[in-house]
Parts: C-alpha cells; sequence; structure tokens
C-alpha cells in the first residue's frame, strides 16, 4: 500500500472533515461569542456559561437528561447483556430465531415509529408520561444496540473456559460473577456508554415519550431554537458534544485495549 | 539398485523383526485366556469382586436423530489410566463430558464409586477435566488460575496457596506464578490446565484430548509427564484420544471406539495383538487382512481357504469358528517376512510381486501384490547398512507367517 503523503489524499481528508466538522466547529466558537445576536461576531467571552448557570430551565432538562441516560443505560446494558448471553450460550429453545431477529429490529426501526408506538402504548395503558415514560422509552431502544455490543463479545468467547469453572466447582452464579463476567467487561463497559451517548443525544423517542414534568435538553434545545437560537444553546451544546466525545473516546479506548489483549492472547 | 557392497552375506531372514524380542512369548499366547503379558501385575479389571470406580451402564446419547453414544456398558478401575480412542465423531468426548456432566445421557446411569451421578450438576462431581482448548482464565495469573477450584471449596488461604504451590511444583511452573496464560507458550499452558485440575486432587481426572495442540516432540514429553503424575498421585485418569500411538503409551487399557459403540476393551497389547474385530485392527497400527473361508478346525488348529487366491492358511487360534463360516485373518506388517526365494519351510506362504517400496531408514515398508490384486504389507528392519539384494520394484517375493502369529477374526 502506498502509504506516501500526497496532495490528493490529503485534500480528500482535508475536505471531509471540514464537511462533518466546521458546523459543530461553528457552534462551538459562538458559545464564545460576547454579541447577543447569534449571527454576528462581538469578540471572545464566557458570559453565556455563566448565564447558563443561572437558567434553571435549561438546567433542569440538562439534570433530567444526564438521569435519564444514566438510568436507561445501566438497565439497558444489563437486559441487553442478558438477552445477548441467551443468544449466544443457549442453543436451541422454541422460537429462538424470531427472538434473535425480534431483538435486532429496533435497530433498523425508523424512531418515529418507535416513538409513536410507545406513546400508543402509554396513552392505551393510561400511564401518566414524565421522566418514568422516557426512561423506559429509552432502555427499549438502547437494549438492542448493548445486546449486539455485548454479543460480539460472547461469539469470540470459547464456552469451555465457563465449563472448566463449573468443573472445578462453582455455581453457575460463581461462574458467571468470576469468571463470564470479567472477560466480557470491557463490552458490557462499552454497551453501557453507548447507550448512554444514545439517550443523551435522543430527540424523537424522547419527544413522543416526554410529559409536562419532565422535558429533556435536546427537546429543550429544539423548542427553543423555534423562538431563535440564544447564545445559551449554544454553550449548553458545547457541553453536550464535550461530554458525547469524552463517551466515544472512553468506549473506542476500552475496546482497542480488549482486543490488544484478545489479540496477545492469541499469538 | 546400488553398486555390490564387498563384505554383506546376510540373508534376508536375518532383517526380520520377527526374530527380535518385539512379540510376546510365544508358548503363553495361546494357552489359557488370550492376553499379552502387561507389563506390571496391575490389572484390577481381572479381579471380579474390585467395585470399578467408574460404570457407565448401558448409557445412550442422542443429539436430535444422531446416536452419539449407543448403550455403553463400560467400568473403570481405580489407579487406571484409561483411554477412549477412536476417530473424530465416535463419541468418545461425549462419553467423558457425560462424565464430566456437561452432557446429560438420554438412557442410562453413570455410577462413580457406588453413587449415581448421572443427575448431579458438574460443580457437585468428583471428577475434574483438563480441556482440549486448556479452557484457561484469561483475566487470571497462573496462581490464581490454579487455586480457581480450591477458592470454590471455601479453603483457607493458606492451605489454598500450599496446594497451588504443589501443583505448580509438580509441572514446573513455579516461576511463571506471576503471569497470564497469554504471556506462556502452547506447552506452559497445557500445563497449567494439568495442574488447575490436579490441584483440586479429584479421585477422576478427565482428559480430552490434552495433547492435542502441542507439536509432536513436546507430545511425547508431555505424555510421559502424564503418567508420572498419574502414577505419583494415583489418580484415576481417563483420557480421550485419537491418536492411537498415544493411547498405546499412557494407558492401562483402551476402549476403541466407533460410531458410538465400544468395539473392544483391552490392554494396548492386547488390543494390538488381538483385536477383537476388522475394525479395531485397521484403526490400531497398520494391518493386512486376508478373506477366507474355515475349510478345518482341528486340535486347536484352523485351516483358511483363501477367498481371492489358491492357499490355505494355517492359525493356531482358540477362536470358536465353524468350517465353512467367513473369516478374515489379521496379519501385522512386521511379523511377515519378505524373500526373494520361496521358503523351503513355512506354514503359510504367498507369493507376490513388489509394488512400491517405503523407504523410511530404520525400516523398510514392501507393498505386495499378491494373487487377487490385494496390496499386502509387510515391513523390514535395515539391520544391515548395505542393499546387498535389497528387495526393490517389480521384484517377485514370497510372504510367510507362523500359524501362530495373526488372528482369525469373525466380524
Amino acid at each position: 500500500m502506498n502509504t506516501r503523503f500526497s496532495w490528493f489524499n490529503a485534500t480528500s481528508i482535508a475536505l471531509g472533515f471540514a464537511f462533518l466538522y466546521i458546523p459543530i466547529l461553528l457552534l462551538v466558537i459562538y458559545s464564545f461569542n460576547e454579541s447577543r445576536l447569534v449571527t454576528v461576531w462581538g469578540g471572545w467571552s464566557t458570559k453565556w456559561y455563566a448565564s447558563l448557570l443561572t437558567n434553571e430551565d435549561l438546567l433542569d432538562a440538562a439534570w433530567v437528561t444526564v438521569r435519564v441516560a444514566f438510568i436507561s443505560a445501566t438497565v439497558a446494558t444489563i437486559l441487553g447483556t442478558l438477552a445477548a448471553i441467551v443468544l449466544v450460550r443457549m442453543n436451541r429453545f422454541p422460537g429462538r430465531t424470531l427472538f434473535s431477529g425480534m431483538i435486532f429490529a429496533p435497530l433498523v426501526m425508523p424512531e418515529v415509529i418507535t416513538g409513536l408506538s410507545l406513546l400508543l402504548l402509554f396513552v392505551a395503558i393510561n400511564f401518566d408520561r414524565g421522566f418514568w415514560t422516557i426512561v423506559m422509552a429509552h432502555i427499549t431502544f438502547s437494549m438492542c444496540f448493548a445486546a449486539v455490543v455485548v454479543q460480539a463479545r460472547l461469539l469470540d468467547f470459547d464456552k469451555s473456559v465457563e465449563e472448566a469453572a463449573m468443573d472445578l466447582g462453582a455455581t453457575p452464579v460463581n461462574t458467571f460473577m468470576q469468571v463470564t463476567l470479567p472477560i466480557i467487561a470491557p463490552a458490557v463497559i462499552s454497551a453501557w456508554l453507548l447507550a448512554f451517548t444514545l439517550s443523551l443525544d435522543d430527540l424523537v423517542i424522547a419527544s413522543f415519550a416526554q410529559g409536562p414534568g419532565a422535558t429533556t435538553l435536546p427537546i429543550k434545545i429544539y423548542s427553543q431554537v423555534r423562538r431563535g437560537v440564544t447564545p445559551e444553546i449554544n454553550a449548553i451544546s458545547t457541553i453536550m458534544i464535550a461530554i458525547v466525545t469524552l463517551g466515544v473516546l472512553t468506549a473506542s479506548f476500552i475496546t482497542r485495549r480488549a482486543q490488544q489483549r484478545a489479540s496477545a492472547g492469541a499469538k | 539398485m546400488q553398486g555390490p557392497a564387498p563384505s554383506s552375506n546376510a540373508t534376508d531372514a536375518h532383517f526380520n523383526l520377527t526374530s527380535g524380542g518385539a512379540t510376546p512369548p510365544q508358548s503363553q499366547t495361546r494357552s489359557g485366556p488370550r492376553t499379552f503379558a502387561p507389563q506390571s501385575g496391575f490389572a484390577p479389571w481381572k479381579n471380579p469382586i474390585k467395585p470399578p470406580i467408574v460404570r457407565f451402564e448401558n448409557v445412550t446419547k442422542r443429539f436430535g436423530d444422531f446416536v452419539a453414544v449407543n448403550n455403553c456398558t463400560l467400568d473403570i478401575y481405580e489407579r487406571e489410566f484409561f483411554a477412549l480412542l477412536g476417530p473424530s465423531g465416535c463419541g468418545k468426548s461425549t462419553l467423558l463430558r457425560m462424565l464430566a456432566g456437561f452432557e446429560r445421557p438420554t438412557e442410562g446411569r453413570i455410577i462413580v464409586e457406588g453413587q449415581d451421578i448421572t443427575d448431579l450438576p458438574p460443580y457437585e462431581r468428583p471428577v475434574n477435566m483438563m480441556f482440549q482448548s486448556y479452557a484457561l482464565f484469561p483475566h487470571m495469573t497462573v496462581e490464581s488460575n490454579i487455586g480457581f477450584g480450591l477458592r470454590q471449596e471455601g479453603m483457607a488461604k493458606s492451605e489454598i496457596d500450599i496446594r497451588v504451590d504443589q501443583a505448580m511444583a509438580m509441572v514446573e511452573l513455579m516461576p511463571f506464578a506471576k503471569r497470564k496464560p497469554n504471556q506462556l507458550s502452547g506447552g506452559q499452558q497445557q500445563r497449567v490446565a494439568l495442574a488447575r485440575a490436579i490441584a483440586k486432587k479429584p479421585r477422576i481426572m478427565l482428559l480430552d484430548e490434552p495433547l492435542g495442540a502441542l507439536d509432536k516432540r513436546l507430545r511425547g514429553q508431555a505424555q510421559f509427564e502424564l503418567m508420572r503424575i498419574q502414577e505419583s498421585t494415583g489418580t484415576t485418569f481417563i483420557i480421550v484420544t485419537h491418536d492411537q500411538e498415544e493411547a498405546m503409551t499412557v494407558s492401562s487399557r483402551i476402549a476403541v471406539m466407533d460410531k458410538g459403540i465400544i468395539a473392544q476393551v483391552a490392554t494396548p497389547g492386547d488390543i494390538y495383538e488381538y483385536p477383537g474385530s476388522r475394525y479395531v485392527a485397521n484403526f490400531i497400527g497398520d494391518v493386512n487382512i486376508l478373506e477366507g473361508k474355515v475349510s478345518a478346525v482341528s486340535d486347536g488348529v484352523i485351516d483358511i481357504a483363501w477367498a481371492d487366491g489358491p492357499g490355505t492358511f494355517k492359525t493356531r487360534s482358540a477362536e470358536n469358528v465353524t468350517v465353512g463360516q467367513q473369516v478374515w485373518l489379521a496379519l501385522r506388517p512386521e511379523k511377515m517376512r519378505i524373500t526373494h526365494d520361496k521358503p523351503e519351510q513355512s506354514e503359510n506362504a504367498i507369493s507376490g510381486k513388489v509394488d512400491d517400496v517405503g523407504y523410511l531408514g530404520s525400516i523398510s515398508h514392501y507393498h505386495v501384490r499378491v494373487a487377487n490384486g490385494q496390496r499386502v504389507t509387510a515391513l523390514r528392519a535395515n539391520s544391515a547398512q548395505s542393499f546387498e539384494r535389497a528387495i526393490t520394484w517389480e521384484d517377485q517375493v514370497w510372504l510367510q507367517w507362523p500359524a501362530d502369529t495373526g488372528v482369525v477374526l469373525t466380524k
């Protein structure tokens, strides 16, 4: 492979990254804008970050978002891990094919449809919409992502390792806690971070499941933007970008390290 | 094929392996029960009042329509090194996994030390297994891998440390105690797997193709290490292998399996010298099989009329056959003498043309095409350095064997 520097490659990379990141960069830069007008540059300032701290509405929404993301990611990871174990470990049970197909369907399901069907469900069972409906909705759609991530790890996991643990006297629970879980831990953590990030920036499903009591940050921002963008929105968006970036980087770092460890073991 | 060597006038007969000490004393072989004298007096299976440590009772295992193990009954005794031998898919691993508790017999019972363990889960059985893939815990050091089973018992930490050290010393793993499995070579990983199972001091140790991943040289060493550990700990070992040489080397008895059925259980010597069927004869070592019909039975001598060529073979055998019955005569290549000249005094001889010669240095294989076109193999030790009177391609030769070699098979 030709790995030498060429102007053609450099230009295409630059253009590609510009296409992806210039809008985001613009938003970050404008969050430090002195001017009240979003489109007019008035010099550097961090005052919108300071005023953000007094904006109860936005802070409430941010706090709701983080709590929703934390709870839904945790529950989704647990359920997704269990589903993955069942799919990989149990060889044959009636309806296995159906189950494995159904668990991955939400991956390709349009979010509008997921959101709408959840809304219909909540209305049908007369469940008051609010914080917990958002949590449930997020668990529903991020669980399958968690299952995919954990399943990939379980598939290249030698089943005889678990058999060896049981053979050496470990009960099924001890086998899971002392052998299976430590080995798949990197995948479980990646799954959690993925679910957390997905929940954090979800707008469509949350807007169907939200209620008067609880609004997430993406919904808040979206509704405020329609009345005109304020620099405060830029500031909070920048903070969200930072959190998401951190989550993605951590997830990929953990995955990479696990892969390196696995390939070192395979040599 | 070579120029004449000045000093050789050795005759063919001197090269023949049958003149060496490789065969059992012949006076003993046909009197009483047919057995090959074992090297030691260890033979608990001959003691009718000795209870077995493991008993498979009419065990059958089906996976859907496939019958992996078909109505197997088998006794294994304390301190035995027992081998389950067969090609892949013969059910040997399934039998072992049922004993370990990873598979449930569809029918039948498994009894260990008088206790029915058929329904016990793996973690409550007095057996430990060494896996083909070693199945080491990748996130634990060598020490904690070996100590894993002891920690499950809730043993005191000081006691665990002692037992782990003992196990590591036994397989010479001390310098690697703090390493993770992926920092070890294949041979070292194999020893960790062995130490981990043996640290539990099981009554019965199960080994599923334990040396399959090692190269040939290392495997030879590991076989002797297994035998040493088995003897020093006095544990009953049950090994699954597809390598007949490995089974012959390590085991006290071998069960040869074929399509879920146990074809024969016997000591390595008996399996080799007195196979019970053509399948077993073919599976263990090389064999020539000549088909024929019994033409006369008298005084322990069976005459067999060759089905595919001229001649009658005489065999001293206690096999219970009737005149006219179809039988097969199994002859080991190293027990057949190959000569250029027609033997003057030999109980059995057939002629043929040399089809192929395999020169292996220490021995040569001769593939001889005989009357019916069948290829018969003879082995000869190359005990002389010269190639004087060497048997070569297209030579007309005679193959001969005495009446007390060879086994009459009825199936």
